[in-house]
């Protein structure tokens, strides 16, 4: 097995596996975990206690219980969490982070049916006025006392710039492990090209960036030829289940870049420098952009992916449409309108975490590439 | 030479066979698809209209439809989207816009001028808008689904069919029943409904004329009246429309044949 086929196995393992990377955490730490729901969070406060901040974005799971706290139309990520919390999967967390960027999420903190404490918090709309620095601020504020108490720690703010740093050079390292894999489509399939990002949803990022690190020169050992199959860019919230990657593997489709929730947009914004790390935490969620979540009337999005297309040279993009995500479904016919102009091929297709049949998606995927 | 297309869909097979100036020289439809004796049946009827031909005397096999896999003997599988829009380009050379109501899914295809797929949609996970919701709510009618058409032109106005969820709408239909609501108001209503799902995608490919129905549901005069109400335009129907995929696949067999 090559050194890249061992990191990447290494990164897929602990992808695939979150309950087993918190328990080696707790093992090797005596701490634990604490749960950060989708999409974005202050994830630095939480690595600031010492505790391993863990993602929380569903999976697949038959759903039955959740339909008793949620309407049909909830996404599936929400359902399939919703599910699992009453199982009691998430019951050993310490705690749960949960933010409230859409209409679901704003309700789903407040029913929250596991056993760990719940800290629910707001992002604010109004990003480009200085009050909302003020508002997220407070918010975070209210995050690290909550923490404190809940984990019985003291966070400093030199633990916090400490963590800031450390996540930035991860996101520093994801970026260009994202553009190496446009250059090197044949060794990272669709599936590697996840795993290895979503590994860094459980795990310390600091160990994380070493081993991409050691993959991404790995990687740059090889000589770079042309790719024989179609590039693409996706966007949505998340490419997921796997099925839907051995999709575009059948059909030879690379993925060269993403705008999903779930990936490239988690590490797309550095934490901008300063001294006073909840003002450093609160600028980053104003520097976000190109986003379904974040409110911004330019609506940079669709421009925002058509340069992408164009910097890495793909062939088209797939717009992976989450099934009764709203914020989304709003953003398409702008960004459709967007790729029109631009004379760039796009194929929606709908996400659902649930999916058994992939037959759907198969089809559509196979016409888009014979439309190519 | 001669080449066979096979569409194999959710409820319907289709087989077109081609001789070497793309003529039809025989085809067949099975109204059950994938998974079923359907696939079989057809290829059976398609030659039995033949003078003698065999499978083996084709040169190329191509197969299309959902069940395009299963079939063991085709030389390529190539989707659906792509056998329609060849198809149905081969019959009406001047189609911009097709709308295709198959089974169990819709789409709407643009083309360019050289009959490209240059932008596609098909419907989400849900049977609303398609030939099972029609299947459907012909059942609680009591009447064939061939009948349908002609009970929708003697419509005096059309009632609300909901066109968001089969079983709703289906209730919807019973609840009009029980109104005494006379059935070809009903029909004229489910149409209507259907077309509504249908444009909805067609709108977005941008409706560039002319508009040709392929699949199944083009056969239902009603709904073609009501897509073409709906969309204030005329839409054409492909001569034989439920075997326009099966020539798609036909026609991508004769280029393949020829290629050789």
């Amino acid at each position: 097995m090559s050194k890249v086929d061992t990191i990447i196995a290494e990164l897929e393992a602990i992808s695939k596996n979150p309950k087993k990377a918190m328990d080696d955490f707790k093992a090797k730490t005596g701490k634990g975990a604490v749960g950060v729901l989708p999409v974005y969070a202050p994830e630095e406060i939480v690595y600031a206690t010492g505790y391993l901040p863990i993602g929380v974005w569903g999976g697949k799971k038959q759903i039955s219980k959740a339909a008793t706290y949620l309407p049909a139309f909830a996404c599936s990520i929400m359902q399939s969490i919703m599910e699992m919390e009453i199982d009691g999967v998430y019951d050993e967390l310490a705690a749960v982070l949960i933010s409230s960027p859409c209409d679901t999420l704003k309700c789903f903190g407040q029913k929250w049916k596991g056993k760990s404490p719940v800290i629910q918090f707001v992002h604010s709309q109004n990003r480009n006025i200085e009050a909302s620095n003020t508002f997220m601020v407070e918010e975070y504020k209210v995050i690290r006392e909550k923490l404190e108490k809940i984990l019985g720690v003291t966070i400093t703010d030199e633990a916090i710039n400490n963590a800031i740093e450390i996540y930035n050079e991860n996101r520093a390292v994801m970026r260009m492990f994202s553009d190496v894999v446009a250059m090197y489509p044949q060794i990272i399939d669709p599936i590697k090209r996840h795993a290895v990002i979503k590994a860094r949803q459980f795990m310390d990022k600091a160990e994380h960036t070493k081993m991409v690190r050691e993959l991404i020169a790995e990687i740059m050992k090889e000589a770079v030829v042309p790719y024989k199959g179609k590039k693409i860019v996706l966007t949505g919230i998340m490419a997921e289940p796997d099925e839907l990657l051995d999709v575009f593997k059948e059909f030879d489709i690379a993925v060269v870049a993403d705008d999903l929730a779930q990936e490239t947009r988690q590490f797309r914004t550095d934490v901008p420098a300063g001294t006073d790390p909840m003002e450093r935490l609160a600028k980053q969620w104003q520097n976000m952009t190109a986003c379904s979540l974040a409110t911004d009337r330019d609506k940079p999005r669709g421009q925002f992916i058509v340069d992408l297309v164009k910097k890495h040279g793909a062939d088209a993009v797939i717009i992976c449409m989450m099934k009764f995500c709203d914020p989304e479904e709003y953003d398409y016919p702008i960004m459709l309108e967007d790729f029109e102009k631009a004379n760039i091929k796009n194929l929606k297709i709908e996400i659902d975490q649930q999916s058994v049949s992939m037959e759907q998606i198969r089809t559509r995927v196979q016409s888009f590439v014979e439309m190519m | 030479m001669y080449v066979l297309g096979l569409d194999v869909g959710s409820a319907s097979s289709k087989v077109v066979i081609l001789d070497d100036d793309k003529n039809i020289v025989s085809f067949s439809t099975v109204q059950v698809g994938t998974g079923s004796t359907g696939p079989a049946r057809a290829l059976e009827e398609v030659f039995k209209k033949t003078n003698g031909l065999k499978i083996e005397d084709m040169t190329k096999i191509v197969a299309t439809g959902y069940g395009r896999y299963a079939f063991e003997k085709a030389d390529k599988q190539i989707s659906e989207i792509s056998c329609h829009a060849k198809g149905i380009f081969h019959l009406v050379p001047t189609a911009r816009t097709i709308i295709d109501i198959g089974g169990q899914d819709a789409k709407a295809i643009r083309l360019d001028s050289r009959g490209a797929v240059s932008q596609f949609f098909m419907n989400d996970k849900c049977a609303a808008g398609t030939g099972r919701f029609l299947d459907v709510m012909a059942r609680v009618l009591e009447i064939e689904i061939t009948d349908m058409a002609e009970y929708d032109s003697r419509a005096s106005e059309v009632v609300n069919v909901s066109s968001t969820c089969t079983v709703f709408a289906e209730s919807e239909v019973i609840s009009h029943l029980s109104n005494n609501i006379p059935k070809e108001n009903i029909i004229a209503g489910i149409h209507a409904s259907v077309a509504s799902k249908a444009c909805g995608l067609a709108y977005r490919t941008g409706l560039e004329d002319d508009i040709v129905m392929g699949g199944g549901v083009a056969q239902n005069a009603g709904v073609v009246r009501a897509i073409s109400r709906e969309l204030r335009r005329p839409v054409i129907v492909a001569p034989n429309p439920q075997i326009t995929g099966a020539l798609g696949a036909a026609l991508f067999a004769y280029d393949e044949a020829k290629k050789h």
